[in-house]
């Protein structure tokens, strides 16, 4: 015990008396493990701005699509399928389902004359399963049915073109045509990355069916289905067969997955991404390793005189070696856990994170794996670049060394 | 008692061009408690080799060293790190202070390998025996910092902390004025007879050497008594030598 104590107290006067050396030796190791602990915190962050991003386009992990469609290309009875869907969708107590109809323009009044513009129309249940974001206002919602002017979201150009009039002004937009009239600009959704002019409109299924019988030519629908990721690949076909029971004949369903989770090599990408980049990081810490060891070297041929007489007093070679072994392992150990701190105070910081990961809805607390491995590479580190001075300091003869 | 014995002690070492170089040669020599011995001789005539080999530093190439009756050549070198800490004290010439420390750190280190209370306690005994040489008031100066006899006072008190029932000491004033020399030998016979340790001193300087009870001279390799009247006389720098004091002769 006094041995263990004795040889912890060498070690931190050592250090404590090298200050200097110890401070310059060990900024390059509290970097470089500060490097590998961002890496991995990222890219556990880089992963869920990817799930996100893909949850935009393909819905959330799982994400169940459901088409209906006729063989010959004849129009399919919509009003007819959705009844059957809701009968199906009710024995399985689906918690989020969403009609959506695409493939559709409308045409809309803007300063410059009646201008066609794509169209969709889906449940309000849709923005969840999608994590649609808005740069104002709010999504649709099952309420809007009941409002005198039908409230409708649309993609940032058409704003601009309508004249960017805020929100709270209660913007209008007139449709003509089919389902033609006034409808409520409720909230907005930002350009998708640079050069999106895309004139888009936004309206509630239920409020357009409402109004309009027929879908147009070209229109085709579909149904968004959001369920645990564990239950998905059991309920597909279960539900695929219930859907198909009693279809009218010439018509056909398909089921299918949409979410980024379904896609092969998603998971594999993420970990290559991972790889590389804790490679390079591994790569940063091994030449701080290397540094260290050379310094501490150097530092062993001045300290040559000091070993001999600290043998001379009755200090033991094993005694020698833990205390040089363990001025590198406390010394690392705790630049290593500033490194970790530097990080996770920075990677705490919002305006950081939603810097870096622009409209991340779902930040993730900063993951304990990047501080895990951060530290135990710092001891890794430490262990290795203490062992070889260590082995240094042992072989030092102690008649040589007083006379050194 | 006898503390340390040698008998029939050589050492030599294989030069480079494979020609085997004497050291030692038929050392015989016996320290009991409380003795005071002196060991001159020039440059080169092996007698730091055997102070190193009397402070269990260094193994003889033949014969055999015993300490307490137990030869050392049979003990296991971390047994032999414990006697030596737990029962040696060694002062060099060059102080040998550990550089940049207080000198407080450096008399409390040979406590650092010591076990139960001597452990425990270790800051306030090194603070003692600052005290008893006369540094109570540098305790925390940083030892470099020092003159030179305030160096090889912390380096007496770091040879006497763990109580030694042997003391080395290497040309304990081959670096300090004349003066300052005679300080620090005054000060290391008053702690040794303290104490009742024996104290082996090496030296060039005559009137360091007759300070001791039994007066050696090593030359090329050899042991024998020394009479100092007789190197007095021959010295060019002849002084009043000393009378020693009563005690054990060769």
């Amino acid at each position: 015990m006094t041995g263990f104590l004795g040889a912890l107290a060498d070690a931190w006067a050592e250090i404590r008396v090298h200050k200097l050396r110890v401070l310059l030796s060990l900024i390059g190791i509290a970097v470089s493990v500060g490097a590998l602990t961002a890496v991995v915190a990222i890219s556990e962050y880089q992963r869920q701005y990817q799930a996100e991003q893909s949850d935009r386009w393909g819905g959330r992990a799982a994400t169940i699509v459901v088409g209906v469609s006729s063989e010959e290309g004849e129009p399919v009875d919509i009003g007819d399928f959705d009844e059957r869907f809701e009968r199906v969708s009710e024995r399985f107590a689906f918690s989020h389902t969403a009609r959506i109809v695409q493939g559709m323009t409308v045409g809309v009044r803007l300063p410059e004359g009646i201008t066609d513009v794509n169209a969709r129309l889906m449940d309000p249940v849709y923005s969840q399963i999608h994590r649609e974001q808005l740069l104002e206002g709010r999504w649709l919602r099952d309420s809007d049915i009941e409002a005198l002017a039908p409230a409708v979201v649309i993609s940032e150009p058409l704003w601009d073109r309508l004249g960017r009039v805020p929100l709270t002004q209660h913007p209008i937009v007139t449709l003509t045509g089919a389902g033609g009239g006034t409808y409520q600009v409720v909230g907005v959704v930002p350009r998708q990355g640079f050069g999106d002019e895309e004139l888009r409109i936004d309206l509630l299924y239920d409020g357009y069916r409402d109004r309009v019988d027929a879908l147009p030519e070209g229109a085709w629908s579909q149904y968004e289905i959001w369920v645990g990721p564990e239950q998905a690949d059991e309920i597909g076909p279960v539900l695929a067969m219930d859907l198909r029971a009693g279809l009218p004949e010439g018509q056909t369903v398909s089921v299918s997955r949409s979410d980024w989770a379904a896609q092969p090599g998603t998971m594999e990408v993420q970990a290559t991404f991972e790889m590389v980049t804790g490679g390079i990081a591994a790569l940063i810490l091994a030449l701080g390793a290397l540094s260290l060891i050379n310094i501490q070297l150097v530092a062993m041929r001045q300290r040559v005189r000091e070993i001999g007489v600290r043998r001379a007093f009755g200090a033991s070679s094993g005694r020698v070696f833990f205390s040089v072994f363990l001025e590198s392992l406390v010394a690392t150990t705790v630049a290593g856990a500033i490194g970790i701190a530097i990080v996770v105070a920075v990677l705490r910081s919002d305006w950081l994170l939603t810097s870096m990961f622009v409209g991340m809805q779902d930040v993730p607390p900063f993951p304990m794996r990047a501080a895990l491995i951060g530290l135990v590479a710092s001891v890794i580190v430490g262990a290795v670049s203490g062992f070889i001075p260590a082995l240094v300091a042992l072989r030092v003869k102690v008649i040589d060394a007083i006379r050194f | 008692m006898t503390l340390v014995a040698l008998q029939d002690v050589a050492k030599s070492v294989l030069l480079a061009d494979d020609s085997r170089l004497e050291i030692l040669r038929g050392i015989d020599l016996e320290v009991s408690a409380g003795d005071h011995v002196s060991i001159v001789g020039r440059s080169g005539s092996g007698k730091s080799t055997l102070l190193n080999i009397l402070g269990m530093l260094d193994a003889p190439t033949s014969g055999t060293v015993s300490f307490e009756g137990r030869e050392v050549r049979r003990m296991r070198s971390g047994r032999l790190d414990r006697l030596r800490g737990d029962n040696v004290g060694f002062v060099f010439q060059q102080f040998n202070l550990l550089p940049g420390r207080t000198a407080i750190d450096n008399v409390m280190m040979p406590l650092g390998h010591a076990k139960g209370r001597m452990f425990w306690n270790r800051r306030q005994i090194a603070a003692d025996m600052l005290e008893r040489v006369g540094l109570g008031h540098r305790v925390d100066q940083v030892a470099d910092r020092l003159s030179g006899g305030e160096q090889q006072r912390v380096a007496i008190a770091r040879a006497l902390v763990r109580g030694p029932v042997l003391i080395l000491a290497d040309e304990p004033t081959g670096a300090l004025d004349i003066d300052t020399g005679a300080s620090v030998m005054s000060l290391l016979d008053e702690v040794a007879t303290e104490t009742d340790a024996a104290l082996v001193t090496i030296t060039h300087d005559l009137h360091v050497a007759a300070r001791a009870r039994r007066h050696y001279r090593l030359d090329a390799g050899t042991l024998v008594p020394a009479d100092l009247s007789r190197a007095f006389e021959a010295s060019t720098l002849a002084a009043p030598v000393p009378a020693p004091p009563i005690g054990p002769s060769a």
